[in-house]
């Protein structure tokens, strides 16, 4: 397929990706960011929101360390789920993600950056130009939602990643850079509940790295996905569950792919009192998957509680 | 080599040279600095056992080594593997001499239309090198991002298999390398003469 004409510039520090960035936004050039490629490459061969500049993370130096504590954005999934530095539940999570060939490009950063996805919106140019485009890649024609019609102010595209939730778990801090200086928030505050903004990234800022707490190596649990083959789909529902090891009261829930962000279920698990049964019926009432992913929503939100249970099993 | 830039009907990104050393040789093109490495592979470095399935990383026949590790060449940007040492299916072979997970795909039928070998004979190779005694299961692991419609992966399997044999010592290559076989093309293969994008 033919790629869309970007200009693809390689930066070797974090200063000069940072320089670069305020530099494009300046004379109001749009840009987007790549890091393995495996998530954007599609999206630009089909043509969806393409960029006239693209800057690379693939060429700074220091940026992809492994570490119980510490993962950098351009960490390779294989890397992680395969090298054994990683906390074995980050390590679990990566090795769910597409398949062996695919996790030899993809990194971390891309992986919690990814691009929402819906059926209407992840096909080709000619395909959505037939049905008249949709809202998150209107082409200037206004065009409504084509999963919540009749309005194009929101975008319900779901985020199909599967690592974040285990992060998520984990207490985990991510780390951000720009050319208006550095700033961390937590990884469930990173979220934000909009297919097309998807996140708290500001104009020409990135992801760095993410870090996890001191103690995160007394803490065990486990990640599960439904997805329709074993292969390399993308998630249709995932829930990870982690708790600190003897001791159960510690239990931390999220789930991911069925809205448009992952998301801690923290007052789902504090007002169940560690019933794991309470704990799934309460996370199955309070999420409302849409129809736009390869399953229907009602098999994805009764296989929630599923996942769930299994993810909590000790 | 410099090769040639088209005039083409649409706004291009800006050419720069490329260079890496593909199968043994340097090569050194010129490409838009927005290229995939597939695309240089098959259209100027003329390695067309590079194969194009569904470019968007879901079938592995583009799989190539880049540095000894298999990577899916429809999803990675040429600049990524400038200066890299890459291998296609066209340098597994020693000379007119199969490697031996070649010639047990021909001879175990691990091969039907043969449109997704080249990139399940690249993924099996850089399993073998790592570990030449992986047990199916490992197989399998290893070569799920690719897809064949026409085998069934049970001869796949099976092929693999053999040619872990022959890599452990255990079993003889139905021709060895070594053997008086006589080389069908003894100067080696010629220099493409086709204009890229054409099949020889
Ligand atoms: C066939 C196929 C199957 C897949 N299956 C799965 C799956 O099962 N589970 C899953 O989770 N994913 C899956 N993916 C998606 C993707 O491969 C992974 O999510 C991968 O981790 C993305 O990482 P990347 O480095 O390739 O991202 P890229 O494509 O480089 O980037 C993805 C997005 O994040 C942004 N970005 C990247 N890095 C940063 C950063 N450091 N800071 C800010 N923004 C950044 C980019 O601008 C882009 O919008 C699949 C992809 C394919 C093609
Ligand atoms: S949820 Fe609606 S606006 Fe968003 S990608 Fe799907 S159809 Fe388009
Ligand atoms: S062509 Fe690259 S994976 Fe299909
Ligand atoms: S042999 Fe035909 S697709 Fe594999």
């Amino acid at each position: 397929m033919l790629m869309p004409p970007f200009e693809l510039h390689r930066p070797s520090t974090v200063e000069e990706a940072c320089s670069l960035a305020a530099k494009l936004i300046e004379s109001g050039q749009d840009f987007d960011w790549i890091a393995g490629g495996t998530d954007l490459i599609p999206n630009y061969k089909w043509h969806i929101n393409t960029k006239p500049h693209v800057i690379s993370l693939a060429g700074i130096d220091g940026v992809s360390t492994i570490s119980m504590n510490e993962i950098g954005c351009m960490a390779r999934l294989h890397d992680i789920a395969e090298g054994g530095d990683a906390h074995p539940l980050v390590a679990e999570a990566a090795s769910k993600v597409a398949s062996s060939l695919i996790r030899r490009n993809a990194t971390l950063g891309g992986n919690l950056c990814l691009d929402t996805r819906c059926f209407w919106y992840n096909q080709a140019e000619e395909w959505r130009s037939s049905i008249d485009w949709c809202h998150k890649c209107d082409c200037g024609t206004g065009s409504d939602c084509r999963v919540i019609p009749n309005q194009n102010e929101l975008c319900v595209a779901t985020y199909q990643g599967d690592v974040a939730p285990t992060l998520m778990v984990l207490d985990a801090t991510v780390h951000l850079i720009g050319p208006n200086g550095a700033r961390s928030v937590l990884l469930h505050d990173f979220y934000q509940l909009d297919g097309m903004t998807r996140n708290i990234l500001q104009p020409g800022e990135f992801m760095l790295k993410i870090t996890l707490p001191e103690d995160v190596e007394d803490w065990t649990g486990s990640y599960r996905k439904l997805r329709v083959r074993e292969s390399w789909d993308f998630p249709e529902a995932g829930a990870a569950a982690a708790w600190k090891k003897g001791d159960r009261s510690t239990l931390r829930v999220a789930t991911t792919a069925l809205e448009s962000i992952p998301r801690r279920h923290d007052e789902e698990v504090a007002n169940s009192n560690g019933d794991v049964k309470a704990i799934c019926d309460a996370i199955y009432k309070s999420t409302k998957p849409v129809n736009n992913t390869a399953l229907p929503p009602r098999y994805r939100r009764n296989m929630i509680k599923v996942l769930v249970k299994r993810a909590c099993e000790e | 080599m410099v090769g040639e830039e088209h005039v083409s009907m649409i706004p291009a990104a800006p050419s720069e040279v490329w260079s890496a050393e593909v199968n043994g040789q340097n090569q050194e093109v010129l490409a838009p600095s927005n290229a995939i490495l597939l695309d240089v592979l098959r259209d100027k470095a003329g390695c067309l056992g590079v194969k194009r399935g569904c470019d968007m990383g879901t079938c592995g026949c583009c799989t190539v080594l880049i540095d000894g590790e298999p990577r899916l060449s429809c999803l990675t940007m040429a600049q990524d593997a400038a200066g890299c040492s890459i291998t296609t299916v066209e340098g597994l072979a020693d000379g007119a001499h199969l490697a031996p997970i070649q010639q047990c795909f021909a001879d175990h039928g691990g091969s039907q239309c043969g449109f997704c070998t080249p990139g399940f004979l690249i993924t099996s190779q850089a399993l073998l090198t790592k570990n030449s005694n992986p047990t199916d299961k490992e197989v399998a692991c290893a070569i799920e991002g690719n897809l064949c419609r026409c085998t069934g992966y049970q001869q796949i399997i099976e092929s693999i298999q053999a040619a872990a044999a022959i890599h452990r010592g255990e079993s003889e290559s139905a021709r060895p390398a070594s053997d008086a076989h006589p080389d069908p093309h003894p100067s080696g293969p010629e220099e493409p003469t086709m204009p890229p994008g054409h099949a020889r």
